[in-house]
């Protein structure tokens, strides 16, 4: 099963960890949550790796025909 | 009617190749049997064992504390796929980057008090830069000197202007604008969905961690720079004024209290800084404990030695003789310096000067001070 032309699982799966990581941080500005150096880099890590991988797993993205 | 003859092969239009026959003694993904990148059918191939297994052992691996997915990553970086048309060379290096960037996750979370220094974040950096500029240079067709030149042109653009954000960003947030950053982030995040289904937004995911990175640098680092800016020093002579204590923004905040005379008993001295450096000059003999909160940055002073890192806690408190003046140091650094100890000490300590200074070298720990001994 192929995806369909003009979806990019790359970026859905990139914007679902953006989203993710924002709202981790906007809780910590709303002082709901308290980030520090032992959480922060693993997570920072984690969400640009996740990125990455999600693009070269997915490979160039395909446009619609 | 005649079916018309097979087209053959083109230079423009390569053949996908068959997996080769000794891929079962080679560790290589399995690009006919996967679940997800063809790891566990790659291993299972090569050890002869049904790879069925070998995906239930990454399972029951991954609840021991998540060493199946560091062990599943560490296969995707380390074995090539069997198949050699599988991917162009820049998504396989997207690939192998990004996994090794959830591995360093992965043992940060399973090593816990792994010594993060400033050092990573920077090998971080440079290993998108390098990637970046791998993924310039090792296109299929080779590229003119001149294409090359505008294409790393562009890039230094884009990371000029990628830095400048990141400087906005953690500006923004330390003076109180994290909110919006985060929203920001957030919209970022919303727009690479919808255009998901659009041909693909993954350019916004630039933007998103320009943004996000430094905010929670910002937010980590505990940074509130709002207040007070610049090189200040405050000569304090009565108790009452160490007592209601100093803030800055950021800067210098020089404490000297040669003119105090402290009380029998603890007097506290509070003192915050978002950025920059505390400096408290204290007299000979004064009993001195400190107790701090430093995000990023080092404790200095001149009798146990000086300490960096992050997240560091200072609790220098010593035994305090009955009736003996105590000076109780309560300190927050966000980014940056706290130093404590005689004047010649603070002043000096940037130029080893003090070392040989016979004021500072003959001056009283603080720790005999508390007990009342010379």
């Amino acid at each position: 099963m192929s995806p369909r032309p003009g979806f990019d699982p790359a970026s859905l799966i990139g914007g679902l960890l953006i989203i993710a990581f924002g709202t981790l941080l906007l809780l910590d500005q709303a002082e709901v949550l308290e980030l520090d150096w032992d959480y922060f880099l693993p997570i920072a890590f984690a969400v640009v790796g996740g990125i990455l991988l999600a693009s070269g797993l997915a490979g160039p993205p395909r446009k619609r025909p | 009617m005649t079916s018309p003859p097979p087209t053959p092969p083109t230079e423009e239009q390569p053949q996908p190749q068959p997996p080769r026959d000794d891929d079962h003694r080679r560790w290589v993904r399995s690009s006919s049997d996967r679940m997800i990148a063809g790891v566990a059918g790659g291993v299972g191939r090569r050890l002869e064992i049904d790879p069925l297994a070998i995906r239930i052992t990454f399972v029951i691996l991954t609840f021991a504390g998540g060493l199946g997915i560091v062990l599943y990553l560490a296969g995707l970086i380390f074995m090539p796929s069997d198949d050699p048309d599988e991917s162009p060379l820049q998504w396989g290096l997207a690939r192998t980057v990004g996994a090794g960037l959830l591995v360093v996750a992965g043992l940060a979370i399973l090593l816990p008090g792994w010594a993060w220094g400033p050092g990573i974040p920077l090998l971080a950096v440079a290993g998108v830069v390098v990637y970046l500029l791998l993924r310039v240079l090792r296109e299929r067709d080779t590229p003119s000197a001149g294409r090359v030149a505008v294409k790393i042109a562009i890039a230094i653009a884009l990371l000029a202007l990628a830095a400048g954000g990141f400087v906005a960003a953690a500006a923004g947030t330390a003076l109180g604008g994290g909110i919006a950053v985060a929203g920001l982030v957030i919209a970022c995040g919303i727009g690479m969905i919808a255009g998901a289904f659009r041909g693909g937004a993954r350019w916004l995911a630039l933007p998103a961690l320009v943004l996000a990175l430094p905010l929670g640098a910002v937010a980590a680092t505990d940074l509130d720079v709002r207040g007070t800016w610049g090189d200040r020093q405050f000569v304090p002579s009565t108790v009452t004024e160490v007592a209601e204590g100093y803030e800055m923004g950021a800067g210098q905040l020089r404490v000297d209290l040669r003119n105090v005379d402290l009380p029998p008993g603890r007097t506290t001295l509070p003192v915050s800084i978002g950025a920059g450096e505390i400096q408290i000059m204290v007299p000979d003999g004064t009993c001195v404990t400190t107790e701090a909160d430093i995000s990023m940055g080092a404790y200095q002073e001149p009798f146990d030695g000086e300490q960096g890192g992050v997240d560091l806690e200072i609790d220098d408190d010593y035994p305090v003789a009955p009736g003996r003046p105590e000076l109780h140091v309560q300190a927050d650094v966000g980014l940056g310096a706290l130093t404590v100890g005689p004047r010649e000490y603070v002043l000096n300590r940037h130029h080893q000067g003090w070392r040989s200074d016979d004021r500072v070298r003959d001056a009283t720990p603080p720790r005999l001070a508390c007990e009342g001994r010379p």
